[in-house]
């Protein structure tokens, strides 16, 4: 088996759920929904099997039922393969349910499977990042530098005030200092999560440091290694769109960027396509009185009443006489006659009664449980 | 391994479809896209998933390429079983011949090796150009009871139309006791949906003695059922009444597709009890602009709507650009229809682009005589400016 020059695949799918409140009360910052037929880990997946990565595993620690059940056998990523595919790398048994007090910790739950890769490399990625990147490229850069660690990165265009774990002071691909929770400024480089290195390296690493009590990948490993010396990086500079749904509001608008026409023909770029989990729905049935602009819409939905400004999800509902504006209604959700959704998300199977008014705030938008009736 | 299976299915998706003019020029009828996200043949087989029919051969022969990619190993129906499934059959070389499938009967006769491994009962042969959901269990049960060699599915049509199908007539009991194959003066209007179960052990024998008749055709229609009927086998009608399309012409093609919007109780493709499987491309959701505006219309995912569309049916991955105007027309998957375009009465194969300011189509009140559906083929496409009629065929 042709290995070498290949990558291995790690998602965290737990690492951030405690920014995203009510929305991971049932599952994990990985599974959730994203632009009408999406979960977050769809973009990581997609673009780790479209480089080529035919092996995954997925950390998690609590509450990946959802998880589990969307990425199922994996066929829709052609994960279900004899050379690898993909496998859930939960705690053993600890009992601990709290989270993950760093990557490099949850990373010890993957030593077995790291061990056993026959792949040379590995590539790591958060699920909450979203972007569509050529990873491919990605390995020839790290291969060519021969640095020790390659950081994916984007460089921000203005200062927007949100606190990112990794933000660096680079001139072209050279890193000059590295700063861990930190919100950017313009012209620095925002880490997207997404490491390169080499696998007999990372286990290296991770059995040293996690023995050390050291957990954290950003600040313990990567800032101090290229602090005292020890550790060379290189920076990949990715040229994309990126969206960080690092919390509820940059979530809330990320959504809305969908209907930005450059960001999706980039986002959704045919040659690397995105894949999720098939649902065998109809087409979405857009009736005579109904009004839609300026709307992300996916398949199964019967829209009678009005939409604006919205991301509905797959099965949704909106009789006539109701009006959605600037929400995110998740799957299967029922919006009776009558109606109003403003600055909200509604989780899944949410059933809006008739004359019902449901008024969030653009930086706080009001989210409705799954499965409620209101 | 020894397999017996009740019932198999065998379905003839090897017709030209030349009726179906240029959208069959590279592509077999029954990969014919339909209904925004479905192709024909999803029918009759999400039909034998939904009647617990897990074997399915697909008998192919004219454009099979696309065919067999659209059916791979059957995981989009289920039908990716270890024992059974689904089988793509082209016609093959034996050591001492090789041919073509000379007729719907000899493309059966052909297979009898493939039939014989699943040691049916009962064989189930289908046709892929058909839409309806039809559970065939309820018509097996029907055909067990009458312990009927042959039973034919049914359906009053039309007498102006008689001529068009195979027509027969049933004693009260519904045995069969006339059939004629697309007669010129039709006796009755009870016409045959090309659905037929065969106790398999009596069709194996009239396959074996069609097939060393020299003089058959070896047609089901005008050959096998006639011979059973002659020799007093018991044949069967089994009444089927809901929905049901033949999409053999780009007239019915059109209606079939805008009855998924007129008559939405009759097919109902919600029934969440009776999903139409199809394989699905990654296509992200579907953008709809603040400026389009969209009346009584399907639409699938991966498209980007700008413009007007009403009464259509817009498959996935399309593109309506703004100014652009689209009524009562069929856009197949990936089709794109630019700025200023009118799109009336027509339907714009996959992948075909209908340049800025051109037109294809027009309303029948506008037209008047010789009106007609125009249609624009796959990957076919208009000059800027250019107008193409009514019942115009590119």
């Amino acid at each position: 088996m042709m290995v070498s020059n290949r990558m291995a695949g790690i998602v965290f799918s737990n690492m951030y759920d405690e920014c995203f409140g009510e929305l991971t009360k049932i599952r994990t910052a990985a599974s959730i929904p994203f632009g009408g037929r999406y979960r977050q880990i769809d973009f990581t997946l997609s673009n780790m099997t479209n480089a080529g990565v035919s092996r995954i595993g997925v950390v998690t620690k609590y509450n990946y039922q959802s998880l589990m059940d969307h990425i199922g056998n994996a066929q829709e990523w052609d994960l279900n393969n004899k050379d690898g595919g993909l496998v859930f790398l939960p705690p053993f048994g600890s009992g601990k349910s709290d989270v993950y007090r760093g990557k490099l910790e949850a990373l010890s739950n993957a030593l077995s499977f790291l061990a056993r890769c026959p792949e040379d490399y590995v590539v790591l990625s958060d699920a909450n990042i979203l972007c569509n990147i050529d990873l491919k490229k990605v390995l020839a850069d790290h291969i060519s530098s021969a640095c020790d660690i390659t950081v994916v990165a984007v460089r921000a265009a203005e200062a927007d005030g949100a606190i990112h774990s990794l933000v660096m002071d680079a001139e072209g691909d050279r890193v000059d200092s590295i700063l861990t929770n930190y919100p950017a400024v313009a012209g620095q480089a925002i880490g997207l999560g997404m490491y390169i290195l080499s696998r007999q390296f990372l286990l290296g690493i991770v059995r040293r440091y996690v023995a050390a009590g050291r957990t954290h990948l950003e600040a313990d490993f990567l800032q101090r290694g290229f602090n005292n010396g020890s550790l060379s990086v290189n920076l990949w500079e990715h040229k994309g769109e990126v969206l960080f749904n690092l919390d509820i509001p940059s979530y809330f608008r990320n959504n809305f960027r969908l209907t930005e026409r450059e960001l999706r023909a980039d986002l959704f770029n045919p040659d690397r396509p995105i894949y999720t989990k098939v649902r065998d729905e109809v087409p979405t049935l857009y009736g005579r009185g109904s009004s839609v602009k300026e709307c992300t819409v996916a398949d199964g939905c019967v829209l009678e009443g009005a939409a604006e400004n919205s991301v509905l999800f797959r099965s949704v509902q909106v009789a006539q006489g109701a009006k959605v504006s600037h929400s995110i209604i998740m799957q299967n959700c029922r919006i009776d006659p009558g109606a109003v959704v403003e600055n909200c998300i509604l989780d899944k199977d949410v059933h809006v009664t008739a004359g019902t008014h449901l008024l969030g705030s653009r930086n706080n938008p009001m989210i409705v449980r799954k499965g409620e009736t209101v | 391994m020894n397999i017996h299976k009740e019932c198999i299915a065998m379905l003839l998706a090897g017709g030209q479809g030349s009726r179906l003019l240029v959208l069959t020029e590279k592509t077999a009828k029954p990969a014919v896209p339909f209904g925004g996200k479905y192709r024909i043949i999803d029918f009759p087989i999400s039909n034998c998933v939904h009647s617990g029919i897990d074997t399915v051969g697909i008998l192919t022969q004219y454009q099979p390429l696309e065919l067999n990619d659209y059916i791979g190993n059957g995981q989009p129906w289920g039908l990716n079983r270890n024992r059974g499934g689904v089988h793509v059959l082209p016609p093959y070389a034996q050591i001492d011949k090789s041919e073509w499938y000379s007729g719907t009967a000899n493309a059966i006769y052909q297979n009898i090796p493939f039939i014989e491994r699943y040691n049916p009962e009962h064989v189930l042969i289908l046709s892929g150009d058909h839409i309806y959901k039809m559970d065939y269990s309820l018509m097996l049960d029907a055909h067990k009871q009458n312990n009927a060699e042959c039973t034919i599915a049914v359906r009053n049509v039309p007498i102006d139309e008689a001529s068009r199908f195979g027509i027969m007539t049933a004693d009260p009991d519904g045995r069969i006791t006339k059939f004629e194959e697309k007669p010129k003066k039709p006796e009755s209007t009870l016409a045959s949906m090309g659905v037929y179960i065969f106790k398999w052990d009596a069709l194996r024998r009239y396959l074996c003695e069609d097939e060393a008749n020299p003089e058959s055709q070896n047609d089901f229609g005008k050959n096998i059922i006639p011979t059973m009927l002659a020799d007093q086998r018991p044949l069967y009608a089994y009444h089927f009444d809901s929905y049901w399309k033949d999409v053999g012409t780009i007239e019915s093609l059109w209606e079939a597709n805008m009855d998924l919007l007129n008559l939405t109780d009759a097919i109902d493709l919600r029934d969440p009890d009776f999903r139409i499987y199809s394989r699905n491309e990654a296509n992200p959701s579907s953008y709809i602009s603040a400026e389009s505006t969209i009346i009584n219309s399907n639409i699938s995912e991966g498209c980007d709507i700008y413009g007007h569309v009403e009464n259509s049916i817009i498959s996935t991955g399309c593109t309506v650009e703004a100014g652009a105007v689209i009524d009562n027309s069929v856009l197949m998957p990936g089709a794109r229809v630019c700025a200023g375009a009118r799109v009336s009465y027509a339907i714009i194969g996959e992948g075909a682009v209908v340049a800025a300011d051109s037109s294809v189509g027009e309303a029948p009140e506008i037209c008047g005589d010789g009106w007609g559906i125009a249609v624009l083929g796959r990957e076919k496409n208009t000059q800027v400016g250019e107008k193409l009629p009514a019942a115009f065929v590119r």
